[in-house]
């Protein structure tokens, strides 16, 4: 498939709504998704992944109870919670690496690195167990693919960009995992009944003049 | 004497300029994006070119038309379609429409022009690609249509009375851009310098859609009159603008984009707080204003509307449009502050109408002190969406009650508070507005009521220590994220935030669908509905082979022929 970033952020944003996270997590993850696939990365296909778990059903147990210490939770930690979290704590950084575990999905993580990059107009660098990861906020150095699940992860100063990846104009996911994101997006449509297609719209008047 | 941008005279409060009246009030004025792309072509002596119009006798086939500027150029695909009147529907949920667009960015191929026509013609049920810009399709008026080709075959020309009644021959119904249906994104264009400023590829691709139409009903006159047929009379030509027909869509638009739409409003005022803080105004100038407010009056003349809103509206703004006159007999603007003084007066003499119309028209004069901001309208600050997590919770309360202390008192458990819910129907994707308890709507409701959403923040946050911080805070309410960035937003973006009731049983999204269309300098609204308008685009203006530099600005303003 050959898509725009355009079309892979609505439609990451609305699956995320449709899959019962919060308007403000969905317009993140829509967002997160885009700057993934600019990267050359499967956008698509990290945040289809995470969407099947269904860890929005249960939110408080895939966030950190708190945020001294090693970030962590009941359940398996969910990056659309911490994602935004390390975006907003980046001044953490100041004081020593930032850890968390176990999280799943953990790609989903980069762009809310690059955010807090940008905050502290530095670059971060990011492990997940035995892979590593840089981004500056736009430029990203970091393998092709990531595991599911990292069992720890670290994000800490004091790193070098050195090779960023190449920027992409188009995305590229898999018709399944283009799918799925869709299957999600749908829930926030409403069904057509006869009354909302002649009001909701407001026409109803004949275009033939 | 040079003229500073100073301004003693500060900008409209926010509070003033963001009613939904108000924002339903507004007018076009010299920073509308039309007239943006007009100027700039004629500056930068732009040519242009028709390499194809294969088009038969049933008024079907293809046409390209090229825009060359001084770096690249742009080329509007064109298919003419025969559709039979009952597929004829301006809605998202129509699927064959009178004739379809792309805008390809350069010179197109055969190849490609192939690939479109298999593509473009579908609209949203095909797919363009990153060499296309945008994707559009207009329908006939059908009465003006008929008129047009009918006179024209028999030898006369039309008549110009019908023309100036309906405006234009053909409507849009949709100019999709950026991204969308697999198009180019926006950041393909956004540092070309004739395309950074907002919607100018939607502007071009209307522009010549335009001259197509033109063409086309030439070509169907030709058919049906053979040698008697008459050639359309430039000076009549020009009075055909392009319509475009407005659902719902445009109003989540100006919500979801409020660093991009506080940028248009910003602009508008702050050229209008520079205006106010002329201490005299020229001979010259107070003679262009008074020339183009004899001008747009004649245009006003001949803006029809049967909706009962905007009938009200039309005879408020005559009304003002006569004090205005008296205003202007008394004063002469020759006494200090000029223009100060009649926005000052405007604002307990005449309607919201009349005051909107003059806070554009006043920009009129001052060329060197607007255009200059048309490059600040585009939103390039993408790091305004990320949240300051360490902002305190008495900061961020501090913000809503800024922005919305109006509403914090209002019971928004009360039917006619929240009366309203705004979706997206699964049937083509179309926005829709309806009764949420009514309807089952409820649980699709988009995040389309910020005032709501911002004292339902605002009551959670009271919960909370002033010194805590909005990270904290947003770790266990996510379910508020998104009104604490818009929040947070406002900061920078005051002009951003609708200060009314969007959900409530007296909204009106006609409002906000003029207030955006007013930005690309649409004239003549005209409401089908309260969620419904119709509008016209380029009525007056030269058509290519026509642009100068004197006529590329002003055409806005018809000149009454002798």
């Amino acid at each position: 498939m050959n898509l725009s970033l355009n079309e892979i952020e609505a439609t990451a944003k609305r699956a995320t709504r449709g899959a019962g996270y919060s308007w403000g997590q969905a317009e993140e993850a829509g967002k997160a998704t885009r700057w993934l696939c600019a990267q050359g990365l499967d956008g698509a296909g990290i945040l289809a992944r995470l969407l099947a778990l269904g860890f929005a059903t249960d939110p408080a147990n895939h966030r950190p109870q708190q945020l001294d210490g090693r970030w962590r939770a009941e359940g398996d930690l969910c990056p659309l919670s911490v994602g935004p979290l390390l975006s907003d704590t980046a001044r953490l950084l100041d004081a020593g690496a930032i850890e968390m575990q176990p999280v799943v999905a953990p790609a989903l993580l980069l762009p809310f690195v690059s955010n807090a990059a940008r905050i502290q107009k530095c670059a971060l660098q990011i492990e997940f167990d035995s892979v590593q990861a840089v981004t500056d906020g736009a430029r990203l150095y970091s393998p092709d693919d990531f595991p599911d699940k990292a069992q720890r992860v670290t994000i800490k100063k004091g790193a070098k960009l050195d090779m960023p990846r190449e920027h992409q104009s188009r995305a590229h996911p898999t018709p399944t995992d283009w799918d799925a994101l869709n299957q999600f997006a749908h829930h926030t449509y409403a069904p057509a009944t006869e009354e909302s297609r002649l009001l909701g719209a407001g026409a109803g008047l004949s275009d033939n003049d | 004497m040079e003229k500073q941008a100073q301004t003693q005279i500060e900008r409209r409060n926010p509070a003033t300029v963001m009613r939904l009246s108000r924002l339903g009030s507004f007018h076009q004025c010299r920073l509308s994006f039309m007239r943006q792309l007009t100027r700039r072509m004629a500056r930068e002596d732009w040519s242009f070119s028709r390499p194809v119009f294969d088009i038969d006798d049933a008024g079907v086939g293809t046409a390209v038309y090229t825009a060359q500027g001084p770096e690249r150029a742009y080329s509007l695909v064109a298919f003419a379609h025969d559709l039979p009147p009952e597929k004829r529907s301006d809605r998202v949920i129509a699927d064959a429409w009178d004739a379809t667009f792309a805008l390809f960015d350069g010179i197109p191929t055969e190849a490609d022009i192939e690939r479109l026509s298999k593509n473009v013609p579908l609209q949203e049920a095909g797919r363009v690609s990153e060499t296309e810009l945008s994707l559009s399709r207009a329908n006939r008026s059908v009465r003006l249509w008929n008129h047009v080709v009918d006179s024209l075959a028999s030898g006369q020309q039309p008549d110009l009375s019908q023309i100036h009644q309906v405006g234009y021959l053909m409507r849009t119904t949709a100019v999709y851009g950026s991204g969308k249906f697999g198009a180019a994104d926006r950041e393909k264009v956004a540092d070309r310098p004739e395309t950074q400023a907002p919607f100018q590829v939607e502007m071009l691709s209307v522009y010549l859609t335009r001259t197509f139409v033109r063409d086309l009903v030439q070509h169907m006159a030709a058919v049906k009159g053979g040698d008697q047929a008459a050639k359309l009379d430039p000076d009549v030509a020009r009075w055909l603008g392009i319509g475009n027909s407005t659902g719902l869509g445009m109003a989540p638009f100006i919500v979801n984009h409020p660093v991009l739409f506080n940028n248009w409003v910003m602009v508008r005022e702050e050229a209008l707080a520079r205006v106010r803080s002329v201490e005299t105004a020229s001979t010259a100038e107070i003679n262009k204003f008074q020339e183009l407010f004899q001008r747009s009056q004649l245009s006003i003349s001949w803006w029809r509307s049967e909706h009962p809103i905007q009938v009200k509206k039309l005879a408020d703004l005559n009304a003002d449009l006569r004090a205005i006159s008296e205003y202007l007999t008394t004063d002469r603007l020759a006494n200090p502050h000029p223009w100060d003084r009649l926005i000052r007066w405007s604002e307990t003499a005449l309607t919201e109408e009349g005051q909107e119309y003059l806070a554009s028209l006043v920009l009129e004069p001052y060329e060197d002190l607007v255009d200059g901001l048309a490059s600040c309208m585009a939103d390039s600050r993408s790091e305004a969406f990320v949240i300051d997590g360490t902002m305190s919770i008495r900061n961020v309360r501090a913000l809503i009650q800024e922005t919305h202390g109006w509403a914090l008192g209002l019971d928004w458990t009360a039917p006619e508070n929240c009366a309203r819910a705004w979706y997206v129907s699964e049937e083509k994707l179309e926005p829709r507005m309806g009764e949420r308890f009514e309807e089952p709507i409820e649980n699709y409701e988009q995040p389309l009521a910020p005032a709501r959403d911002a004292c339902a923040a605002y009551s959670a946050l009271s919960d909370w220590e002033g010194a805590q911080t909005v990270a904290e805070f947003l770790l266990r309410h996510p379910e508020h994220r998104h009104t604490i960035r818009r929040a947070q937003v406002a900061r920078t973006a005051p002009y951003g935030e609708i200060r009314d009731n969007t959900i409530s049983d007296k909204v009106l999204p006609i409002d906000m669908l003029r207030a955006k269309l007013s930005f690309f300098g649409a004239t003549h609204f005209d409401p089908r509905s309260d969620r419904w308008v119709r509008i016209c685009m380029y009525a007056g203006a030269p058509y290519p082979e026509e642009l100068t530099s004197e006529n590329a600005d002003l055409w806005v303003y018809p000149q009454a022929t002798a």
